[in-house]
Formats: structure tokens, sequence, C-alpha cells
């Protein structure tokens, strides 16, 4: 429609106004965008490690979930035993995690993780073979690329020891060979991680038949809920809690993340809508003379309501265009920021990308900019048509 | 389509009062008036005897606070705000002092604009927009932007979007204003051209070159017409 053209050329009118506008309405809209993906982000992405390795439910000692070194499950054959009784569970993964010390001029901490080579959760093997090669006698050990990057390779023999007194010390020690090269899920930044046999583990640190952690895979369609509950009866003395559980705690104790984007969310809402409300009354009462005129030779109201609406959904598509690009590159910087987040696995991210988020975020402004230029649209079409023009004309 | 008189416009004890500050200010009050198909009527009289009051009530652009003005045989007064522009958009053609043509568009699309609200296609409202700029001499300014034209010639585009639909009655308020002697004289003959060709015209103007050019003359005098 001409009228509809008319509003398009309008914005090239005045360059320097448009793009201030426009500029000023992206950064609000990087601001929501990234709101929008920390405030969803942390939980979502901590749902996605904790069911990425196909493992429902968690069991640890009481108030010790997600993972303590400090406290162990003990008579861990039998509650493993008890467990895989029940028709709901498929399999049950027991880990135990040791800082041992890595031999060497630094004799720096190594978090070692026991596992059952063949039933294990807890790292993804990139290179070389996985731990059943100890079924050929070796003691063997996957490590992580903290490792590799101190030049340690597959083939290589390192020693391991548990931290303590000289003389006990000399007894709690293992020597290695290194079989494959891990990613390992749960690591924070900076941590070195290693995996060997859990009984390996368990004859080094001294704590056979225990388990710092159980993860437990369920039988395709069995409720998490329902198992949960069945072993909290069966084994009273447990902490059990399945990934959703996991992830609505997580939720509840990072709900500070989800307030401030809220805050900061609904900051830069309004802020669109301030900005292009004022470009837009600037814009329109500019053209009051202009206005009635039109509304004087018979254009209706609804042509220029229309007319002023779509001016402004294109100042915020545009805005919205920059501000996608802006918020994501934003966003970037800050990931690389926080990802040192101490305590927290590495994969773990703070912003995490979702179309229904970037969606969401440029309807936002979208939607606040159309809604900001309907006030001064309907104000300069309710005033006066005649009085409008004496004012107007000379 | 004429009025119950039979004239095109018939306007009788029209009166337009508002308030300003507390006052009650009488802009038109009690005019009767004919206009008849094909006259070219000049209005007349000293700033703020109410001659653009009068001029926008009978465009139906103002609601009068008394009388009854009929133009084409349809009571304007009654009809509600929608009804009203439709009816303006149809049946009257403007032409302001300042011209109010939208700067982004050409000449053509200026003209177009009336058109295209009236739902008319896109052919034939550029063969009508182009048809219309040449009739009044801006055959080769039609891709031209207002900025791009002198003053007599936007007021030319100004006319021809205000004959765009074909109107009753074409209304103009001072045309004149803002163009020097020579453009204003250019703008009466196009006015006098249109006017021998059956366009019915109503001007309130100041300017006496262009009163004396119009076939009658009305003098307002405080919102009263006098003999």
């Amino acid at each position: 429609m001409l009228i509809l053209r008319y509003s398009a050329r309008e914005l090239l009118r005045h360059p320097i106004r448009s793009g201030l506008a426009i500029l000023g309405v992206a950064v609000a809209c990087a601001m929501l965008l990234d709101m929008l993906m920390l405030g969803g982000g942390l939980n979502s992405s901590f749902e996605s490690l904790l069911t990425t390795a196909g493992y429902e439910l968690r069991v640890a000692p009481a108030g010790t979930l997600p993972f303590d070194t400090g406290a162990t499950i003990s008579d861990l054959q039998t509650v493993r035993t008890g467990m895989q009784r029940l028709d709901e569970i498929d399999g049950v993964a027991p880990v135990l995690g040791a800082n041992l010390l890595l031999e060497g001029p630094d004799r720096p901490r190594v978090f070692v993780l026991g596992v059952d080579p063949a039933d294990q959760g807890i790292y993804r093997l990139e290179a070389g073979e996985d731990l059943r090669s100890e079924a050929r006698g070796e003691r063997g050990i996957v490590i992580d690329r903290e490792l590799t990057d101190r030049g340690l390779a597959i083939g290589d023999t390192i020693m391991l020891q548990a931290p303590g007194s000289f003389a006990d010390a000399r007894s709690r020690r293992g020597e290695f060979t290194i079989v494959g090269i891990a990613d390992f899920l749960y690591s924070s930044v900076g941590e070195r991680s290693a995996a060997v046999s859990l009984g390996t583990l368990a004859e080094i640190t001294d704590q056979p038949d225990e388990a710092s952690l159980l993860m437990v895979r369920l039988a395709e369609g069995a409720d998490p809920e329902d198992v949960v509950a069945r072993l909290r009866s069966d084994f009273p003395g447990l902490e059990i809690a399945s990934v959703g559980q996991l992830v609505e705690r997580a939720a509840q104790r990072l709900s500070y993340f989800r307030q401030l984007a809220v805050i900061l969310g609904t900051v830069s809402l309004i802020v669109t809508t301030l900005l292009i409300g004022t470009i837009m009354a600037i814009s329109i009462n500019d053209r009051y003379g202009t206005i009635a005129a039109l509304r004087a030779i018979g254009i209706s109201r609804r042509s220029l309501v229309a007319a002023f609406a779509l001016e402004s959904l294109l100042l915020s598509l545009a805005a919205a265009t920059i501000g996608l690009a802006l918020g994501l590159l934003v966003a970037g910087q800050l990931e690389s920021i926080l990802s040192d987040f101490p305590g927290l696995p590495a994969a773990i991210r703070f912003f995490v990308l979702d179309p229904g988020r970037v969606g969401l975020a440029a309807a936002g402004v979208i939607a606040a900019g159309v809604l900001a230029a309907l006030v001064p649209a309907i104000r300069a079409m309710n005033a006066p048509i005649a009085s409008t023009l004496h004012r107007e004309e000379p | 389509m004429i009025g119950p008189q039979g004239a095109l416009v018939e306007a009788s004890d029209v009166r337009r009062e508002y308030r300003l500050k507390g006052d009650l200010i009488q802009a038109v009050n009690g005019v009767s008036l004919e206009i008849q198909a094909g006259d070219f009527l000049a209005i007349v009289g000293p700033s703020g005897s109410g001659k653009s009051t009068l001029l926008h009530l009978l465009g139906a652009v103002d609601t009068p606070t008394g009388g009854i003005i009929y133009l084409d045989g349809i009571d304007v007064a009654s009809m509600s705000d929608p009804e009203r522009a439709r009816f303006r958009l149809e049946h009257v053609g403007l032409v302001f002092q300042r011209f109010h043509l939208l700067p982004m568009l050409t000449a053509m699309e200026n003209v177009e604009l009336p058109m295209a609200e009236a739902g008319v296609s896109r052919r034939e409202r550029r063969e009508r927009a182009a048809e219309l700029l040449e009739r009044v001499g801006l055959a080769n300014r039609m891709r031209h932007r207002p900025g791009e034209i002198s003053g007599g010639q936007r007021q030319r585009v100004a006319v021809a979007r205000a004959l765009a639909n074909r109107p009753s009655l074409l209304l103009a308020d001072e045309p004149t204003g803002e163009l020097d002697q020579k453009t204003s004289g250019e703008v009466l003959e196009l006015f006098q051209s249109l006017n021998a060709d059956g366009t019915s015209i109503a001007v309130a103007t100041h300017d006496l070159q262009l009163a004396e050019g119009a076939r009658k003359r009305l003098v307002l005098v405080d919102g009263r017409i006098r003999e």
C-alpha cells in the first residue's frame, strides 16, 4: 500500500535519528536476549549434563548430592545388588572419587574416579582404549586433556598416591599405564581428572566396597519419581533423587540468576518501549499538520495508525536484527568469563542458545516497539483536524 | 447530485462556536449560502473573519455547532467521523496553503495517495495521476519529490491530488499564501482552467488577484456574510 511505502521512506528521511534509535533499541534487545539465555540457560544446561550419560537417578550418602568425596556408601555390593533386583532398574554404576597426587616435581593433585569399566557415565573416551584393557592384566588409567597438556600420553606410566603421612602414603600408591584420553563430563575448569577401575581406586584409598555415588539407569518406561520413592523406602539412609528433582533443586539454588534475568529483561523492554515511544512521538509531533491534512483529504485513521505502526515495526525489526547478533556476541564473551566459575562442571553453560528464546527476545522488542508507537499515533488521530490545520497554517 | 434546493452546496444558518480560554468564540455566525455546480467562489475577508472555518465546514472537515450543510445532497453534519472521512475522500478535494505533500513520495505517488485509499487499482490510479499531473502542467515532474520542485509546482501537485477522486467540489484554503505574485497568477489560471472544464471551486483567500479572478465573491467579517 502507498501509505505504508510512505512509512518505510519516512524512516530514511531522518537517517541519524532513526539510526540512533535503532542502535539504542538494539542494545536493549541484546540485553533482553542475554537475560533470557541466562534465565533458562543454566537450568537447561545442567539438565542436559545430567541426562547426557543416560542415567536417570543419582544415589549418594545423605546430604552429599550431587557429589562429595568426603562420604561414601558402604556395603556397596549389597546396595547395588538390592537395587538391581528391581525390574524398573536396568543398571547401577558406582563411582568412587578421591583426590590423589601425581608423582612428579610439583606433585599436582588429580581427581581420580573409580568406575566399573563396563557401566559408567562419567567420561567419554576420545582417544586410545577404555579401561576394559585392564582385562589384559594392566593397571590402566584414562586421563583428561588437562593431564595430556602436562606432556602425558597414551602408553606412559604414571604413579598416583593418596595424600597422607609419608609412611602411610608409601603403601597407598599405584602405578598406572595411560590407556586412553577422555572428556570428563563433570570436571570443572582447570581440574585434572582421571579414571581407574573401582577396585583399584578402592584398594589405593582403602575404601573397599564403598562408593561416593551410584548412577542408576532405569528400564524403558519406568517412572523416575516412582522408582525414587521405592528406593527411598528400601534404602532410608541414602539420598536418592531423579535428574528432574536435581534440576529442580539446582533451579531453586540458581533462582538469583533468574530473578536478575527477569529484572534486567524487564528493564530492557521498558527501555525499548521508551526509546521507540519517544522517537515515534517526536516523529509524529513533527507531522501533526501533515497528519491533519491527510485526514482532511480522507485518509482514514486506520490507514494512518497502520502506517505509524509499520514505521515502528520496521524500526524494531532493524533493531532486533542487530540486537540479536549483538546479544549473541556479548553472551559469548560473558560465557567465557563465567565458565571459570569455581566448582561448576566445565560443561555447564550459562548462556544457552535456544531458538525459542531468540524468538521471544525478538518478539518482545517488536511488540514493545509497535505498542509504543500506538500511543502517540492514536493521540495524533484524536486531534481535531480543523483546529490542528488552523494552528499549523499561518 | 444536488441539495434540496438544487444547489451543489446548501448551507443554512451555519454556526461554529468554540471556547478559547473560557471565552466563547463565534468563528462562523449564521452563514447561509449556496454554491451551484460549476461555480468558482472566492471567500474573502480579514484575518480571523472565519474564512478557513467556513471552508472546513463546507468540506466536512469540521462540524457546525448549528445550522445545516448539504453537499451533494448529503447532510454532512449528521455523519459519523469515519463516514465524514469517506465522504471527504470521494466528494471533496482540498488544497492547503502549505501544500502538505508527503516529502518522501514522488509527485505521482502523492497524487495516487487518495486513490489508493479509495481502493482504485494500481494501474488505474497511475494512469489517472499521470493524466492529472499533465493537466496541471507537471508532466515532466512526475518522478520528482516535493523537495525537488518549486512552491508553485508543489501547489499544482496538491491541486492534482485534490482532483484525484473526481470530487464534486474543490476547496482551497489560501492556496497562494506561500507563493509569489507570478506563481499565484499561475495558480489562478489553473483554477480558472479547471473551472472552465466544469470543476466547482471555493477558495478562501486574502489574495486580491485570486479573488478577482473568481466568478463570485463572498465577503466574511466576524463570521458573518457582509452584503
